[in-house]
């Protein structure tokens, strides 16, 4: 099959819109002069965010003393990043659960993957004592959403890709971006712009394979790269594409990254990777 | 019965009806043994070196790292019945990202240490698939000892 990236990125409006206005949401949550009566407003209107919300903000993951009655109070006690965090995480946990033939991703692995890369970033970002953009996490949890859409056209082409990722000792996404013409980051890119996603998240997702070449401040782009290729490299939720990727010299050496944080992070995502299951998949296996 | 060993997880069996499989070993190592007189043996599965990165996570979970993992895991066997003369150790794993330049070598390290220690209790390594840049998956059957690696789609014996 001959696929062109105008038909790849076609098949991005079959991917389902981020449910429940939550674009809306997280637009209002971003913009400097967030209300938060209005905002709780918002959220309030959405019965299944606001119900999971409020689960999420009485959990013991965020240690709250005192019971959190209102979507409101949520906001309050949490604070907007973290409510943030919470909607596009209860709005995508569904559709990156799903199996993905293409990359070879059993059900739930893309999901393990992504939190465990979003784990990765808050771990690093405090081993180094740097002081990240506030959207990290969630550009990190969203990093590799591209693969939903592009794992058909990867399972179409997966022998064209694999011989070249062998052949020119590849990373794989170069390998997709020259037999499809486009790569899992641009299409992940492409999708949260539709989501009208802020722009800060979507840059970081669409150059998070080759950091060298982010426009702008690359602190964030460069812990979400350093984080997947921790991830990547320990197999957590890996699949065809395996471990070739590439890790870029100029992010790990903007970040100092040293045996010893690499070692931190890792000895640090299995229990986060727990904590975020058991919030974000109850009653979910393997 | 099909047993799953997870990351930073390790199986011991004497039942010959078991099969041990642990997945996606990318920088991590697995380490198989297997006694065939008393068809008693195991699969580990390592995610990093030295315990020494977290004393506290090491004592909650030795298994997380090859150097307390390991000894553990030899431990078990050995309280099962299996003898150290007889052991056939198996590794697969210790792989890496396309790091030309060396920034994460995890799973370089991971084979070090295991290596280390086999070493030191005197046993030697039967078989092995490691390094490059595969993930695997590692299977030990107990009725017979035989182990396979499942990786990039195809299988192939240990």
């Amino acid at each position: 099959m001959n696929s062109r990236p105008q038909d790849i990125l076609a098949r991005l409006k079959d991917v389902p819109a981020l449910p429940t206005g939550s674009a809306r949401i997280l637009q209002q949550i971003q913009a400097p002069d967030a209300d938060i009566p209005n905002l709780a407003r918002l959220i309030e209107y959405e019965a299944g965010l606001t119900a999971n919300i409020l689960r999420l903000a009485n959990s013991a993951y965020y240690g709250c003393s005192r019971t959190i009655g209102s979507v409101r109070e949520a906001i309050v006690r949490l604070g907007t990043q973290r409510i943030s965090e919470l909607i596009v995480s209860v709005s995508v946990a569904p559709m990156i659960q799903q199996p993905l033939k293409g990359y070879d991703l059993p059900a739930g692995d893309l999901w393990i993957h992504s939190a465990a890369v979003a784990i990765a970033a808050r771990e690093l970002q405090a081993t180094l004592g740097v002081n990240a953009p506030d959207c990290l996490f969630t550009a990190a949890l969203l990093h590799d959403i591209g693969k939903i859409v592009l794992g058909g056209f990867v399972e179409t082409n997966a022998e064209s890709i694999a011989a070249l990722v062998a052949a020119e000792n590849l990373s794989f996404e170069t390998a997709e971006q020259r037999v499809l013409g486009v790569d899992h980051a641009e299409v992940g890119a492409t999708l949260l712009e539709m989501w009208n996603l802020p722009p800060a998240i979507v840059e970081i997702v669409r150059w998070h394979h080759r950091p060298e070449s982010f426009p702008g401040d690359p602190l964030a782009v460069d812990i979400v790269h350093v984080a997947d290729v921790l991830c990547v490299n320990s197999g957590i939720g890996t699949g065809r594409d395996g471990l070739s990727y590439r890790p870029a010299e100029c992010s790990a050496s903007r970040l100092g990254i040293t045996v010893h944080t690499s070692e931190t992070v890792v000895s640090r995502l299995l229990g986060g990777i727990d904590t975020l299951k058991d919030l974000f998949m109850p009653g979910t296996g393997r | 019965m099909n047993q799953i060993v997870g990351i930073a997880d390790m199986k011991v069996s004497n039942s010959r009806d078991d099969v041990l499989v642990t997945y996606s070993l990318g920088s991590c190592v697995g380490l198989s043994l297997y006694d065939p007189v008393t068809c008693i043996g195991g699969i580990i599965h390592c995610m990093l070196p030295l315990s020494k990165i977290d004393a506290a996570k090491a004592q909650e979970n030795p298994m997380m790292f090859t150097d307390t993992g390991v000894t553990t895991f030899l431990q078990a066997v050995f309280n099962l019945g299996a003898e150290r003369s007889r052991l056939v150790a198996k590794v697969a794993g210790c792989s890496s990202v396309l790091d030309d330049k060396g920034l994460f070598k995890i799973g370089e390290r991971n084979y070090t240490v295991l290596k280390k220690i086999m070493w030191k209790n005197n046993i030697l390594i039967a078989a092995e698939d490691i390094g490059g840049n595969a993930s695997r998956t590692l299977t030990l059957f107990m009725n017979t000892g035989r182990t396979t690696i499942r990786s990039g789609g195809s299988e192939r014996e240990l």
